[in-house]
């Protein structure tokens, strides 16, 4: 009977063990890639892993995981990391980058880096593979006669009651605010009281994607501070929701390219990232997405290149984006999440 | 003789998860006791600010809303669980015996969150309730039930009733049918009869299904963060708006020790409450 018990506590180790030792053990002959899951996840695989394993003869691996699950992961593996090449949001990155996750990069290996748009230079560790805004969307047929040229018109009657913004990050309401009451994201405070003022405008703040998608389609929250390739695939889904750019601008979201520190397939981890880079590349992704290219050499479909918060020119870059500084971002997110919850949420 | 040859052969495993467990507690615990540092993934030394920053009344108010909601819920489970579970354990008829068995267990297959999307179909301005009441003629306009207690309470007694059904069935089966029997042979109605015999004899299931739909109500988090909307917030939708979300884990750790406390006091609390009721069931 003890060696039952002996036998069972043995089989209980086994098992653990055998759930850690499996990401190390396939990274010998793979290219390991860690992204988001869902359809992030499809489209690094059909348009840029497709065409890599063509050009190498190297299958790539998908490890999936939310942001947060994918950041813990790796810095549990410090050292012996579970994946060769990371894609995440640029002020995560530094998080990576700030801990020695993060290899840094020799763009000298990256032909395609000389056309990147200079807002997608990241850091010495990550670069920018392509971008969206947080901006104002609404339902035309609920919410009439609010063009929404400038933030400033969230604070109006017409919006009282009807908004909703991302719960995982107020930093894009945190700047603007800032912005409108002369300050900016390093001087946050000085929108303090414009946000307060905000409060009822509020009906919910959405928790994810999906979350944010249903809200606006159901007509419960009709305005939205939303991201600018769900409010796209909601209008391609038939719900009449138009995303205005306003006059100060939307505010930029940059998801990010870095290889791990400790990766052996540094070599083929930049052959992954000057294949992302590529125009033609850029361009498939700009369509799946309706996102923005980070390279100017791209040739966007005109019907993407036309669509609001879509950038394929310079001077779009430089003129209709809210940039937050990326290092400040990471470093100021638990601040302002904990003011926004304690002042806004509640 | 040892009667229960079989459970020193668990002994085993069941030590390995206590210490798992009773790790992953203590690592919880550290990072309540460390300082964050923004911009990074590392904790620094040790401090108890976490701890001092909790001593703010939104902090105070969101641990009285989630002990409220804990409460609405084990309540309304169990007026809506009981007779479920008495006509689960009195019908005859199998085919209806099975059916309400499959009606009331069914929420335990389906996942949370998708449990809790239908209900923002169902719940929403434009959802079935109030089309179904709009029709009707009894309401003008949409009664905001999305991102309020009652939406988050409605979805919460949805999630917990099959564990309420399940205990108080196990306990109203072991109730002897003669003591109703004999009720009634002394003049007693059926509801005199219920009510003086049947009911207090099943005040163990009644106290162990509110305690265990208390507890399980306590850690919720799809529910109150998709229908409460950021507007009604629990512990744990705390624990992930502060912590998680943006990367303050110390926080987020003393959040989670916070509540853990506060479960166990108020647990402590409602077994005291509830001794003289445990003495009205059979003996």
């Amino acid at each position: 009977m003890k060696r039952l018990g002996l036998a069972l506590g043995a089989f209980a180790l086994g098992t653990m063990a055998f759930c850690l030792v499996p990401a190390v053990a396939v990274a010998q002959d793979k290219l390991v890639v860690s992204v988001w899951g869902g359809s992030w996840r499809d489209m690094v695989a059909e348009i840029i892993g497709s065409k890599f394993t063509a050009a190498t003869g190297v299958p790539v691996e998908y490890v999936t995981g939310g942001t947060i699950d994918r950041l813990n992961k790796e810095k549990l593996a410090k050292g012996n990391p579970e994946s060769d090449i990371t894609f995440t949001t640029s002020h995560v990155g530094w998080l990576y980058a700030n801990d020695g996750l993060y290899e840094p990069l020799d763009l000298g290996k990256v032909p395609n880096a000389k056309n990147l748009v200079e807002q997608a230079k990241i850091s010495p560790y990550h670069v920018g593979t392509w971008a969206y805004v947080y901006t104002i969307g609404y339902r035309s047929d609920l919410v009439k006669g609010v063009p929404f040229a400038s933030w400033e018109e969230l604070w109006g009657p017409a919006v009282k009651g009807k908004l909703a913004a991302p719960d995982f990050d107020p930093s894009h309401l945190i700047t603007v605010a800032a912005i409108l009451s002369g300050g900016d994201a390093a001087s946050w405070e000085k929108g303090q009281a414009k946000l307060k003022a905000l409060k009822p405008s509020f009906k919910a703040f959405y928790t994810n994607d999906a979350n944010s998608q249903q809200l606006i389609a159901s007509g419960e929250t009709p305005v939205q501070v939303i991201l600018s390739m769900n409010a796209h695939f909601m209008v391609s889904e038939g719900v009449p929701v138009t995303l205005a750019v306003p006059k100060e601008g939307a505010v930029l979201g940059i998801d990010t390219i870095a290889i791990m520190k400790g990766s052996k397939k540094a070599d083929l981890a930049y052959k992954f990232i000057n294949l992302t880079l590529d125009p033609q590349v850029q361009a498939e992704v700009a369509k799946f997405k309706k996102g923005s290219p980070v390279v100017l050499n791209a040739k966007v479909d005109a019907a993407v290149a036309n669509l609001p918060g879509v950038f394929t020119t310079a001077e779009q870059w430089n003129k209709q984006a809210i940039i937050i500084d990326h290092k400040l971002r990471a470093e100021k997110t638990a601040e302002w999440r904990k003011w926004f919850t304690e002042n806004i949420m509640n | 003789m040892n009667q229960r040859p079989f459970l020193r052969s668990l002994v085993s495993p069941a030590a390995l998860c206590a210490v798992s467990f009773a790790a992953a507690l203590a690592a919880v615990m550290q990072y309540s006791l460390r300082a964050y540092v923004p911009g990074s993934l590392e904790a620094g030394g040790f401090t108890l600010a976490n701890f001092v920053a909790l001593v703010k009344p939104l902090y105070a108010w969101v641990f009285l809303e989630t002990v409220w909601i804990c409460w609405l819920t084990a309540f309304f489970t169990l007026i809506v669980g009981y007779p479920l579970a008495y006509a689960l354990v009195h019908v005859r008829h199998a085919a209806l015996k099975a059916a309400i068995l499959v009606i009331t267990v069914t929420p335990l297959f389906l996942g949370e969150v998708v449990r809790t999307y239908s209900w923002i179909v169902v719940l929403g301005n434009n959802g079935f309730v109030n089309t179904m009441l709009l029709k009707a003629g009894l309401i003008d306009a949409p009664v905001q039930l999305m991102f309020t207690r009652l939406g988050v309470v409605i979805a919460l007694v949805h999630v917990t009733l099959p564990i309420m059904v399940i205990m108080l069935a196990a306990a109203l089966s072991h109730i002897d049918r003669d003591f109703e029997r004999a009720a009634a042979s002394l003049g007693a109605g059926p509801i005199r009869a219920f009510l003086t015999v049947t009911l207090p004899l099943s005040a163990p299931g009644i106290i162990a299904g509110v305690t265990t739909a208390f507890a399980w109500t306590f850690s919720a988090f799809a529910t109150p963060q998709l229908i409460g909307g950021g507007r009604v917030n629990m512990i744990a939708n705390l624990v992930y708006q502060l912590g998680f979300a943006s990367f303050n884990f110390p926080f987020a750790a003393s959040l989670s020790i916070a509540g853990l406390v506060l479960t166990f006091a108020i647990l402590a609390l409602m077994r005291v409450a509830a001794r003289p009721l445990e003495r009205l069931g059979p003996h």
